[in-house]
């Protein structure tokens, strides 16, 4: 029987914790720190982690001559680096990347959640033998660097994928060569999203009891009914947990994007911002105005879906 | 243990259901399986191959068995020491400063204040940011002249007016910056995961310890660190595997391939085309990746089973 991971229970006391402490007001004795020392330190860490990102901002409303004479703040914010990305002479490929991005991030979320919600069914609640080595070994495949991949699948995208019967010549599907398409990123993305989409959502699965589902049968509900109208439901944190990690993670990847992307018909944000490196200089303004663009969509996902966040990584282990 | 024994035990008796079970399981699993087997197991299993052929993809040349030559070759060729060794050092620099800051942000963030969901929210925005702008965006704070860095240092007086160091001159300040982008954006993963782990003890402990006149500092070390050692384990464990892969930031920084080994399998594959040899270093990281993937479940198995 597999058992629930230390962080999975942690989720459950963390609730636990959260609501015995909000009754309390008073100093309690798991506050290690004096409030003066508290305040010191919530300052240092407000100031570092944002410091940056509000210097991306501020750069990016900067003139040019301001960003190279030394001021941090601008004098007189200008959108005039937004102007440039979005109607200038890398407009239509920035256009292009963004378009690019969302198809390649939402097609892997898709078809990640789709493949994962399946299997992290039957890792959860059917009985089969070999269950736990596949579960592990499902969890290895997380943790595996794309290094070690990446080689074969750009051969196997330039070649085009062919699905064939194991052991015969019958081929029942080939596609056309898969390099700088979309699809090459989005079935790459898939495939090393889908271990950590399993191992997240068999955590969740696993603790939906199984007296409901039970219930369910008796009343005349299928498995595949159940697990549409019990399990899914009930899973709902899981899920969205698992598609925000796949979303980020297929908005933020750059290794694969590079190997097998060409044109501006496939290039995501990620390289079309590495583009704007030029051999000799470099256009901050142009640059922090494009990185401020493309770093927008995952951070505002993350502040306002925060809690789902902190439920898939305190259950999950992610990698990144 | 026991209840799993006992199940199995009934799942004997009833032979039908267990034959329905696993017919059902199959068809569920099959549609992963089959693309796990072909988009992962596969090629992991075929650039074991390639690593013992010389395989270069564009020069026409014949693919030539090669035993492990492609390997001691590797072992003899500098950049991939100097490659091992900057990826060492950028792991183990960035997961203990990590570590170490992502505690003390937890301990904060732990106790009780007002606007505490604030600032868990906003610790979140660097972890959050593409991993490709943060580099670019501490290259630009590390410009020479006028990057905000060499402004600050000028403003409060630690350098003078006339002073204008180059923060990127060469490949050792090149990855202390990765450091410091890294710890950036990857310390709040560090500080939600011990976030999780500090809710969960007890605060008896504590109470215990306050009774004996604890002071911070000793109920940091005789009753934190013990209770979250398990958590602190697995974290230090995920964030080496995922610094040892470290590619994006450094391709911003710098065009030297030798600064981690990612990088120069890399450019080994996709710039020079030499299937064989990249194969074969990326073996090297695999193995190497592999060992803490090993550590890491078997950590995972200990902690479920003693919980």
């Amino acid at each position: 029987m597999f058992e629930p991971t230390i962080e999975q229970r942690s989720v459950k006391n963390d609730i636990a914790t959260v609501k015995r402490k909000s009754s309390l007001f008073k100093v309690k004795s798991t506050d290690l720190i004096s409030p003066f020392y508290l305040w010191c330190g919530l300052i240092l860490l407000a100031l570092f982690t944002l410091a940056p990102f509000v210097y991306l901002f501020t750069s990016s409303i900067s003139k040019t001559e301001e960003l190279l004479s030394g001021h941090l703040v601008p004098h007189s914010p200008t959108l005039e680096n937004y102007y440039r990305l979005f109607t200038g002479n890398g407009a239509a490929e920035f256009i292009a990347a963004m378009k690019n991005s969302i198809i390649v991030s939402l097609g892997t979320t898709v078809g990640t959640l789709i493949l994962a919600i399946f299997a992290s069914y039957a890792f959860s609640k059917v009985m089969f033998p070999f269950r736990n080595s596949a579960l592990f070994t499902v969890l290895a495949m997380q943790l595996l660097p794309s290094i070690s991949i990446i080689a074969p699948l750009y051969v196997m995208m330039r070649n085009g994928i062919s699905i064939a019967i194991p052991f015969t010549n019958v081929i029942l599907f080939q596609s056309p060569p898969l390099l700088d398409t979309v699809w090459s990123l989005i079935i790459s993305y898939t495939t090393f999203s889908l271990p950590f989409a399993i191992w997240i959502m068999t955590g969740y699965f696993q603790t939906i009891p199984k007296a409901l589902e039970e219930a369910a049968i008796i009343d005349g509900c299928s498995r595949m009914g159940s697990l549409f109208r019990i399990i899914i439901p009930l899973a709902m944190p899981g899920i969205a947990a698992t598609a925000i990690f796949t979303l980020l993670l297929a908005w933020d990847e750059f290794m694969f994007a590079s190997a097998f992307t060409q044109s501006f018909a496939s290039k995501t944000l990620p390289i079309a911002i590495r583009e704007f490196i030029g051999k000799h200089n470099i256009d901050w303004g142009l640059m922090t105005a494009g990185g401020f663009i493309a770093s927008l969509p995952p951070v505002l996902v993350s502040v306002f879906l925060y809690k789902y966040i902190v439920g898939g990584l305190a259950g999950g282990g992610v990698k990144e | 243990m026991e209840k799993s024994a006992g199940k199995s035990a009934k799942f004997r008796l009833m032979g039908k259901k267990k034959r329905k079970d696993l017919l059902f399981a199959v068809i569920l699993l099959l549609p992963t399986f089959y693309i796990l087997f072909k988009t992962f197991l596969f090629p992991i299993y075929q650039s074991l191959v390639w690593s013992m052929y010389k395989y270069h993809m564009l020069d026409g040349s014949d693919v030539v068995f090669v035993g492990f030559s492609n390997f001691t070759a590797l072992f003899k060729n500098h950049d991939f020491w100097t490659a091992t060794y900057f990826t060492g050092y950028f792991t183990v620099i960035s997961t203990v400063a990590e570590l170490v800051l992502g505690l003390f942000s937890a301990l904060l963030l732990n106790q009780m204040f007002r606007g505490r969901v604030f600032f868990r929210m906003i610790i979140i925005i660097p972890w959050a940011m593409l991993t490709l702008v943060n580099g670019l965006l501490w290259k630009w704070i590390f410009q020479p002249g006028n990057g905000s860095f060499t402004i600050i240092l000028k403003k409060i007086h630690v350098l003078s007016a006339s002073e204008n160091p180059l923060w990127l001159a060469d490949a050792h300040n090149i990855i202390n910056s990765v450091v410091v982008a890294d710890v950036w954006k990857m310390t709040p993963f560090m500080t939600l995961l011990l976030l999780a782990g500090l809710q969960a003890i007890p605060s008896t402990l504590y109470e215990a310890a306050m009774m004996d006149g604890a002071g911070f500092w000793k109920k940091l070390w005789y009753v934190t660190i013990p209770q979250l050692f398990p958590i602190l384990m697995i974290a230090v464990v995920l964030r080496t595997i995922a610094a040892f892969r470290v590619y994006d930031i450094l391709t911003v920084f710098t065009g030297d391939p030798t600064t981690s080994i990612s990088y120069l399998t890399f450019n080994k594959a996709f710039r020079y085309f030499y299937l064989g040899e990249a194969s074969a270093m990326a073996w090297v990281s695999t193995a190497i990746i592999l060992v803490f993937i090993v550590l890491y479940i078997r950590m995972l198995k200990k902690n479920s089973h003693e919980v």
